[in-house]
């Protein structure tokens, strides 16, 4: 039987269906960018396709620039943008955007920290109020903070402490890749550093960095820009611009040589190793280049890693990584990043049998670079992989606001898609020629402590 | 294990908070929401082909891409006796080859799409998922059509899965939350075959390509099976394409496999260790029978839980991570499956503030059994629901998944918006009964991970059996 039910009519679909499959090729939805004269950006980009929206307000703050001694400090801070203010004390932001039918969170990177809220529209005033109101004046209290100093520690535990391989690919790897603190130091923080920040630390922070011409405010849903843009004036516009510090110098002396460590993890059961090679710089032409040669080399089952080191040779089981992974994607950077390898090993295989097929197929790469035919699906991949980070609001908005914290404009958020499509086969085989070379990496192998007891232990299996 | 880019190692620095407790007035100058805007249901498209292939389609133009979520009918529960968890090694393989592609062959295929292949297993079915630009969605659909008629398990890809599923395995065994949510399923459901979550290093072993193969023909007919796109399609141009790919599809083996019956019985309430020496915290893990989503009082859950622990404003969050400091990372879920509903609480604390969380949990979930919620806690909780519940559905793939999961549940796509009419429509009174059928603290069974010796000095005090799971 043939049940063929239209419960809408499709005549009228179909016609828009086949314009925009033709526009398809460069999608780009409708956006608009403003800056208030206390110096905050706003950029709006449509999307009436469910009846809610996503904010991001990126502040130009992250780990990098987090002083000496003060590990972690700006991710503590952002914990602390939670915790209420004078006007608004600890509870009521949760309570306005749960109570709206809303998600809200945040999270610190090295070049930027973000606040995200996502709603059905009919939160956004009280939502843009509550950012706005945060932008202020914070409760700046003693006892939040130390909630918070213990709350930021269990994160810590959780996912580092009480964890296998314990992150060492994104915090312990930097550290050894780069030579200056800002790129080298623990972002998540040293408890004795954690431990000792102060309340006033926290009001220093605030008045240093937290101010409307250190933000960029992107709004993505079911709102018309002109709209958004009377609503951002009236709750923003009072806040007064401030001095922000200078940018520091972020630039790492030139590697000269391979380095390599060996750790014991107490917790994994199989071994794992981490690769990271430095990068070029975002600006650098071959910035691009080294996107492309991560995902090629990383990018699911049909990677060359996948292939040669999982499938082909049977030396590890499992490959992530790419360029700026895991804390961004490869195009949203501002400082020194690596391109970063994370590969988990069986206990039979040694590091340098696993070594040795990694550099073999860096090498082929080298050698004879990609087809065209292997760019082009590459490429695919990653267009269709960036339209997933827009298709969502708040990861929209979040994109725009990177990209305007970064460029001064959101152009880059929409040409990635084209600019992918005119990288050749002739600029990989360049870019891994020079970049993807033992003096310019950092290995770390991570091997189980006691690797007989675990063994003999599991040796049972089951239950 | 680490295989899905970007979400598995999603390091969130998550932060949130709340207090429920005492409560302050809202600041004089908050503005008030605005007019809701209903959530437009999805407009669902469905057929059946004479094969008896159930298609839902969703024309979403205007964004690039097309999602595609098969839901095959059996999974864990369905798996041999014998060969636990076997599902999940299918899912692994059933992309490793078909009569015409080889692995890597459907590997660049799918990503000169633009996708990647998901598939896993659940314990009522097996979900397999691409999500591709749409420009190349006819290149996505063919090798999508190829592996489920024609997935070959091939001898040497098996044996390779096996060995990687048995490493991944040993990986997994010693991740807290693993061992938790293994040891609660089998807690909660004994005997029963929801029992299962994950195969063991036995039933890896015990695979062969022949096996799978069998187990593939019986599962993998056509009237077992669901088919949703989503995304920027033409509805009758995407039905050509499936009537070509999939209408010649035949049933092979034997007759579907049964649906599990429903548990009836109560989990002990007793605390359940397992030993993970090293651990600098615990892993609690509290589990109880809930509702179906078919059920009269499911929304009314829904709603107990978002007050109790299920946000980050709810009662537990409140008190034992804002309050206390004892965790990152409170939570509580209502699990559902075809045939049973589990509530589930979770919390990774430093091994000190054992005691005194389970202490915290097991008030809260009493006091919301036994005490009436605020109404600023019912509205809350109702519209966070219907809100949550638009956004999650924002992506295409999201969207799939949630369509094909009905299906499988034996639910209409009309689902979608009689949940939220029903959350909106929940009573205090229905709240309350939800409260005191659900959630007292004497219906959970607890299992905790983490340093044994440290799990039984703190939870002694509580006088009830601590008993060690091998």
């Amino acid at each position: 039987m043939n049940v063929f039910q239209f419960k809408r009519c499709g005549s009228l679909l179909s016609v828009i269906a086949l314009m925009t499959s033709v526009a398809a090729q460069q999608w780009q939805a409708p956006t608009a960018m403003r800056r208030l004269a206390n110096g905050i950006t706003v950029v709006v980009s449509e999307d009436h396709s469910a009846p809610t929206f996503g904010v991001c307000v990126s502040y130009g703050i992250g780990f990098r620039l987090e002083q000496e001694g003060r590990t972690g400090f700006a991710h503590l801070f952002e914990h602390m943008m939670f915790e209420g203010t004078p006007n608004a004390p600890k509870g009521v932001l949760d309570r306005v955007i749960e109570g709206g039918g809303g998600l809200n969170n945040g999270d610190t990177r090295y070049d930027y920290t973000e606040y995200i809220e996502t709603a059905p529209v009919s939160a956004l005033d009280p939502v843009l109020w509550i950012e706005a109101d945060r932008m202020k004046t914070l409760d700046f209290s003693r006892k939040n903070l130390e909630n918070q100093r213990n709350v930021v520690e269990e994160e810590v535990r959780v996912n580092v402490l009480n964890r296998p391989y314990g992150l060492f690919f994104a915090i312990d790897l930097p550290g050894k890749a780069f030579d200056t603190y800002p790129n080298a130091h623990n972002f998540y923080g040293d408890f004795k550093d954690l431990d000792t920040a102060k309340i006033e630390d926290v009001q220093k922070f605030y008045e240093q960095y937290y101010a409307p011409n250190n933000a960029v405010l992107a709004i993505v849903g079911d709102v018309q820009p002109d709209d958004v843009f009377a609503k951002v004036d009236k709750y923003f516009a009072a806040i007064a611009a401030r001095d922000t510090p200078r940018r520091a110098n972020v630039d790492e002396p030139p590697q000269k040589s391979e380095r390599r460590s060996t750790e014991t993890d107490k917790l994994a059961k199989v071994p794992a190793l981490a690769i990271g090679y430095r990068m070029p710089p975002r600006h650098s032409p071959d910035a691009l280049a080294g996107a492309v040669t991560g995902e090629l080399l990383h990018n699911g089952q049909a990677s060359r890693l996948y292939q040669a080191l999982v499938k082909e040779k049977q030396v590890a089981l499992s490959v992530d990584g790419g360029l700026n992974w895991p804390l961004g994607t490869p195009y949203e950077f501002n400082g020194p990043t690596l391109m970063t390898s994370f590969v988990v090993y069986p206990p039979n295989v040694s590091e340098d049998q696993l070594l040795a097929a990694y550099d073999s197929t860096v090498k082929e790469l080298i050698d004879k670079g990609p087809s065209q035919q292997d760019l082009d699906r590459i490429v695919a991949k990653m267009r269709s992989d960036w339209y997933d980070q827009l298709e969502i609001p708040i990861s929209r908005a979040s994109a725009l606001s990177h990209a305007v914290l970064f460029d001064g404009n959101f152009d880059r958020v929409y040409q990635i898609p084209g600019d992918l499509a005119k990288v050749t086969p002739a600029q990989i085989r360049a870019f891994a020629a020079k970049y993807l070379v033992s003096t310019n990496r950092t290995i770390m192998n991570r091997v189980p402590a006691q690797r007989e007891v675990q063994a003999e232990k599991n040796g049972g299996g089951g239950q | 294990m680490i295989k899905t880019k970007r979400i598995a190692i999603a390091i969130l620095f998550f932060v949130s908070f709340s207090f429920a407790q005492k409560e302050v007035p809202m600041p004089t100058d908050l503005p008030p929401y605005g007019a809701e805007r209903p959530l437009r249901p999805p407009s669902v498209h469905s057929a059946k082909l004479d094969n008896g292939l159930t298609v839902w389609l969703v024309s979403e133009p205007g964004f690039p891409k097309v999602a595609f979520t098969v839901a095959v009918q059996g999974g864990f529960a369905a798996d041999p006796a014998d060969l636990p968890g076997i599902s999940e090694l299918l899912s692994k393989t059933i992309d490793q080859g078909t009569k015409a592609r080889t692995a890597k062959q459907i590997a660049q295929e799918l990503q000169a799409a633009g996708g990647d292949l998901n598939a896993s297993s659940k314990k009522d079915f097996i979900e397999v998922s691409t999500a591709v630009l749409a420009s190349k969605m006819d290149a996505g659909i063919a090798v999508l059509s190829d592996i489920l008629q024609n997935a070959t398990f091939p001898d040497a890809e098996v044996a390779l899965a096996k060995r990687n599923l048995s490493d991944s395995l040993r990986q997994s065994e010693s991740e807290p939350s693993f061992l938790a949510r293994r040891a609660l399923a089998k807690v909660l459901f004994g005997d029963h075959p929801y029992h299962v979550t994950t195969p063991t290093q036995e039933s890896v072993a015990a695979a062969t390509s022949a096996g799978l193969r069998r187990i593939f023909t019986q599962r993998f007919r056509p009237d077992q099976v669901i088919l949703v796109a989503v995304g920027d399609l033409d509805e009758a141009r995407m039905m050509e394409l499936v009537k070509a790919k999939f209408g010649a599809w035949k049933a092979l083996g034997e007759p579907p496999i049964p649906v599990p019956t429903r548990p009836s019985s109560t989990p002990e309430h007793a605390v359940f260790v397992v030993a993970r020496p090293g651990s600098v915290q615990t892993t609690l893990e509290l589990g109880s029978f809930g509702p179906l989503r078919g059920d009269p009082d499911y929304e009314a859950t829904e709603v107990a839980n978002a007050i109790y622990g299920g946000t980050f404003s709810s009662r537990l969050v409140s008190n034992i991570r804002e309050d206390k400091g004892y965790t990152y990372s409170p939570s509580s879920n209502l699990n559902t499956y075809r045939r049973a509903g589990a509530l589930v609480t979770h919390a990774d604390v430093r091994n000190e503030v054992t005691a005194p969380t389970l202490n915290e949990i097991n008030y809260e979930l009493n006091r919301l059994a036994t005490t009436t919620p605020t109404d600023e806690e019912l509205t809350k909780a109702k519209r966070y629901l219907v809100g949550s519940e638009a956004i999650q559905l924002q992506t295409r793939t999201a969207l799939s998944g949630q369509l094909a999961s009905l299906w499988v549940d034996g639910l209409p796509p009309e689902q979608i918006s009689i949940y939220g009419q029903k959350v909106s429509n929940t009573t205090t009174t229905e709240v309350e009964a939800a409260s005191k059928k659900y959630f007292p603290a004497f219906r959970t069974a607890i299992v905790a991970v983490g340093e044994e010796r440290v799990i039984r000095d703190e939870l002694a005090p509580f006088g009830i059996p601590v008993k060690t799971l091998q």
